[in-house]
């Protein structure tokens, strides 16, 4: 039975900051051809022969008029009056803004200098000059749309203006976006309105509508605080926005999913120009024509337990994970706070060889790119990823936000630190995705929960974080921990109905029934009409053997909530159970009105008429509750067994009810003794009785008790060539 | 008077005051937001600072809210803190637009000559000169630790060097630091 846990997601994920890559498309063609200098010249620097075709080629894309740098480097005056600053970012590596390692080409859009391009700019600053000859016809920078014109624009809502200090500012916006149906996005191009403040975007999508809350609840456009958890990167995609930097559109064939009703999330890291600035971002959508066939996955390593004493100059953040399928890498973005100083991720593959996959030897908090390789990266299943970051929390770090330097824990927060490292991953098949995806999401999940009880240290008594981590610990499978959790939100508010509730679902995850029927008691007791604590309550009653009990706690909770689907489901299967298999119907059919999708409900409402109107009438609902959970075993091999066994002959479909069964035996092991049993009847519908012996006899060999002779007697059958028909 | 004559008298008002200023403490010419020449440096109080800045530079207008509340903490002790646009070639113009834009509510100073920015030795914007009331260079610096390099910043700054030479020159006391490292744009001293 369905249960529910009522609260949505806390809204607490956050910074995990993405950026984009790929210089201007269109305009590439008119760029004047960059003179890379290999080597120092022997000559005199010039603007027109060495400073010029540097400049066009690798900063002026974002220092030219309108574009996202603070002013322009086109002109010989322009680059005059900032001689000696050029020389002096180029030599530091501050700019242009990239500071990963790589050989050349390495990456997509990476506007590296050589070692003989910043001894050019400082030679050029001892003496300025500017002939002979004209200097290259500076690039035409298109205004508008790089990718060509958008097929959706949004633009953040107007009225936000950032004051004039502090220097670094987050906010968050959530905005719907207005599609009437399902879209496929190959790409979006961000304008940051302002550029002057507007440093970077970290965009996300919400399909739920969990951000657009947090935004409502600040008066002003947008809100300040952390990401909401369910603000997510879209079908394995980065999305995000650095200067200078615009994502390529990706093949259709990788689009991710828009439906109506969904929210983008944009959070603007802003650096205050020291006046008030309105700032209003613009975004927009590019469309394929179809759903992807090769969505791709993200991975995250890092760690959440991050805890670095006051003055440690040298702390180790290392993660790692092996790969369970053959994949390809697509892109990599690091994540870190103010105090990483060291940033590397390698790739062992199964031949022992090791490859650096990015290293940043100079972290910069403000510039989180994604890094975007040229040549994907093939990593074959067995290869071992992993992520190394070092931190420096000593006084003698300038960019230590706390001075003298305290003790620092993982949080989400620009003083707190974080240690991520995402990586975009291409899998070969949608069952290779399907696994590396389960993997993948119970190691990011357990990493979660190792975050919210690091903030738990600090703020024991947050109510909200213990709820977050209840949640986890539940998806997780272990309802123990959420146990714990919940009890503490209980006991910290114990007037409050929700609190008890919880509780109350994690104490039946944890067998412990009757301390659950306690608590919904307690919950009911604060608030005597909710539906779900009297439709879980009823459940709780069902596996107590109560079920009397757990039919009228079913009827308060749809008298309560009338368009409630697991109440009138769950009152449905216990009627069924009692017999009353009229009125059960009418409320397994309540239930799908009011929630078409409801394989619970189907497998149900088959069972109630296979009972009133016989194999014909419950096939379809059998059907549909496999279709519409192929991962359910139950209800695949109930479906299977009931085409493959029926009395009614024109019913039985025994080819289908191989291929189900085939797949539940896939989905368990080979190991459960009734799955197993389900196919070896199966293949003697089809008349494959020399599958169906050996299937048996495998079936044999796990099962137990009354099973055990069932299956001895239908083997004979089967070795007979006779086919098992289920009388009942 | 003729229109001729005009430009030549300007220039030899320049060089004399240019030939002063090396000899000792008189007076440079400089001219305000409207054109009228200003002298900074020649009021009767017990400091006077002088604020390099440039329209264009965003270090320096970063900087914009800690000197607005330098300036208020300091004004009751009849400190006087100018704006002085010193790149060459700087117009009046782009010098009004951007001092109102950024509400510094100072007084401004234009000096494409670069006669006050050679008076004090400045070299970059933001970078702060403090004059004692006998018009002698008390400090030369930066306002505060905040930015060690191009690209890298303290969250928050741990000194606080303008305040500390002017709470020094006001209560009489040599300062303490008497030079720092200013980090921003370069002042532009050459012929645009």
């Amino acid at each position: 039975m369905t249960r529910l846990v009522a609260r949505a997601w806390r809204c607490t994920f956050a910074l995990a900051l993405v950026a984009a890559a790929l210089i201007a498309g269109p305009a590439e063609a008119q760029v004047a051809q960059a003179r890379p200098v290999t080597e120092a010249p022997t000559g005199p620097v010039t603007f027109t022969q060495h400073i010029a075709p540097l400049l066009h080629s690798r900063c002026a894309q974002c220092h030219h008029a309108g574009g996202a740098g603070p002013f322009n480097l086109v002109t010989f005056d322009d680059a005059r009056r900032r001689a000696g600053q050029l020389a002096a970012v180029t030599a530091s590596g501050f700019m242009p803004p990239w500071k990963a390692d790589g050989h050349p080409g390495e990456f997509v859009a990476q506007p590296r200098l050589t070692p003989a391009d910043v001894a050019v700019f400082a030679q050029w600053a001892k003496a300025p000059v500017e002939g002979p000859g004209t200097a290259p016809v500076p690039p035409i920078w298109p205004q508008g749309w790089y990718l060509g014109p958008p097929d959706l624009v949004v633009t953040l809502p107007a009225g936000y203006t950032l004051p004039g200090e502090p220097s670094d500012v987050f906010r968050i916006f959530a905005v719907p976006l207005p599609v009437s149906s399902t879209r496929y996005v190959r790409g979006i191009e961000f304008h940051p309105g302002n550029a002057a403040v507007v440093h970077h975007a970290n965009i996300r999508i919400d399909r739920s509508d969990g951000s657009r809350r947090l935004d409502q609840a600040d008066p002003a456009p947008g809100y300040d605080g952390l990401m909401a958890r369910s603000a997510e990167y879209p079908d394995g995609h980065f999305l995000g926005w650095t200067p200078g930097q615009i994502a390529p559109l990706v093949d259709g064939d990788l689009a991710w999913r828009l439906d109506p009703g969904t929210d983008l999330v944009v959070q603007l890291h802003m650096q205050a120009s020291g006046k008030p600035e309105a700032v209003r971002p613009t975004v927009g959508f590019y469309f394929g024509d179809r759903p992807a066939t090769r969505t791709p996955s993200i991975l995250r390593l890092g760690s959440q337990g991050i805890d670095i004493a006051p003055g440690d100059g040298r702390y180790l953040v290392a993660d790692r994970y092996t790969l369970p399928v053959d994949t390809t890498l697509l892109a990599v973005q690091p994540h870190a706070h103010y105090r990483a100083v060291d940033v590397t991720g390698t790739a062992t593959f199964p031949d022992g060889t090791t490859r650096t996959l990015i290293h940043i030897g100079a972290w910069d908090f403000r510039w989180q790119h994604v890094y975007r390789y040229t040549e994907p990266i093939r990593l074959p299943r067995g290869t071992t990823l992993a992520m190394r970051y070092v931190y420096d929390n000593a006084p003698t770090n300038p960019r230590n936000p706390q001075t003298p330097p305290a003790r620092v824990r993982w949080g989400q927060r620009s003083f707190d630190e974080m240690g991520d490292l995402w990586f975009q991953l291409a899998t070969e098949s949608p069952e290779d995705r399907a696994r590396l995806g389960s993997e993948v999401q119970t190691k990011m999940t357990t990493e979660d929960l190792i975050g919210l009880d690091t903030m738990l240290l600090s703020s024991p008594d947050d109510t909200e974080l213990h709820d977050d981590a209840g949640v986890l610990a539940l998806l997780l499978g272990r309802p123990v921990v959420a146990v714990g959790h919940f009890r503490a939100t209980a006991t910290l508010r114990p007037t409050l109905a929700a609190a008890h509730y919880n509780l109350g679902t994690a104490l039946t995850s944890a067998g412990l029934l009757d301390d659950a029927v306690a608590s919904y008691e307690k919950a009911l007791a604060l608030r005597p009409d909710y539906a779900v604590a009297l439709s879980n309550l009823g459940d709780t009653l069902v596996m107590l053997g109560r079920d009397q009990e757990a039919v009228r706690r079913y009827e308060a909770a749809v008298a309560a909530d009338p368009a409630l689907p697991e109440a009138h489901n769950n009152l449905g299967a216990a009627l069924w159970k009692r017999g009353d298999v009229a009125r059960a119907e009418r409320e397994l059919q309540r239930a799908l009105a009011l929630r078409p999708d409801y394989a619970d409900a189907y497998f149900n409402l088959g069972h109630v008429a296979l009972l009133i109107d016989g194999a014909r009438a419950a096939a379809p609902h059998f059907r549909r509750a496999a279709a519409l959970k192929p991962d359910w075993v139950v209800a695949s091999i109930s479906a299977a067994w009931l085409l493959a066994t029926t009395a009614e002959s024109d019913v039985r479909a025994p080819f289908e009810a191989a291929q189900l069964a085939e797949r539940a035996a896939q989905l368990t092991g080979r190991a459960d003794p009734r799955v197993l049993d389900t196919l070896a009847v199966a293949y003697a519908a089809s008349g494959r009785f020399d599958e169906a012996v050996r299937v048996a006899r495998e079936a044999l060999a796990v099962a137990g008790g009354p099973l055990e002779q069932d299956i001895a007697l239908r083997l004979a059958m089967f070795e007979r060539g006779e086919a098992f028909v289920d009388k009942r | 008077m003729s229109n001729a004559f005009a430009p030549v008298r300007l220039a030899l008002a320049a060089a004399l005051t240019l030939a002063a200023a090396a000899g000792s403490a008189a007076q440079p010419l400089v001219r305000g937001l409207d054109g009228a020449p200003v002298a900074p440096l020649s009021g009767d109080t017990p400091a006077t600072v002088l604020l390099f800045t440039a329209a264009d530079c965003p270090i320096s207008n970063r900087y914009v809210p800690e000197v607005r509340r330098l300036a208020a903490s300091y004004a009751a002790a009849g400190v006087h803190i100018w704006l002085v646009y010193a790149n060459r070639g700087e117009s009046p113009v782009a010098a009004r637009a951007h001092a109102t834009a950024f509400d510094y509510g100072l007084p401004v100073a234009l000096d494409p000559g670069g006669v006050l920015a050679d008076r004090a030795g400045a070299t970059v914007t933001p970078e702060a000169a403090v004059f004692d009331r006998a018009g002698r260079l008390a400090y030369l610096g930066r306002i505060d630790d905040r930015y060690l390099d191009f690209g890298v910043d303290r969250p928050v700054p741990t000194t606080h060097d303008l305040a500390d030479a002017l709470a020094a020159v006001i209560a009489g006391r040599p300062v303490p630091v008497a030079r720092t490292h200013a980090v921003g744009c370069a002042i532009v001293r050459h012929e645009p």
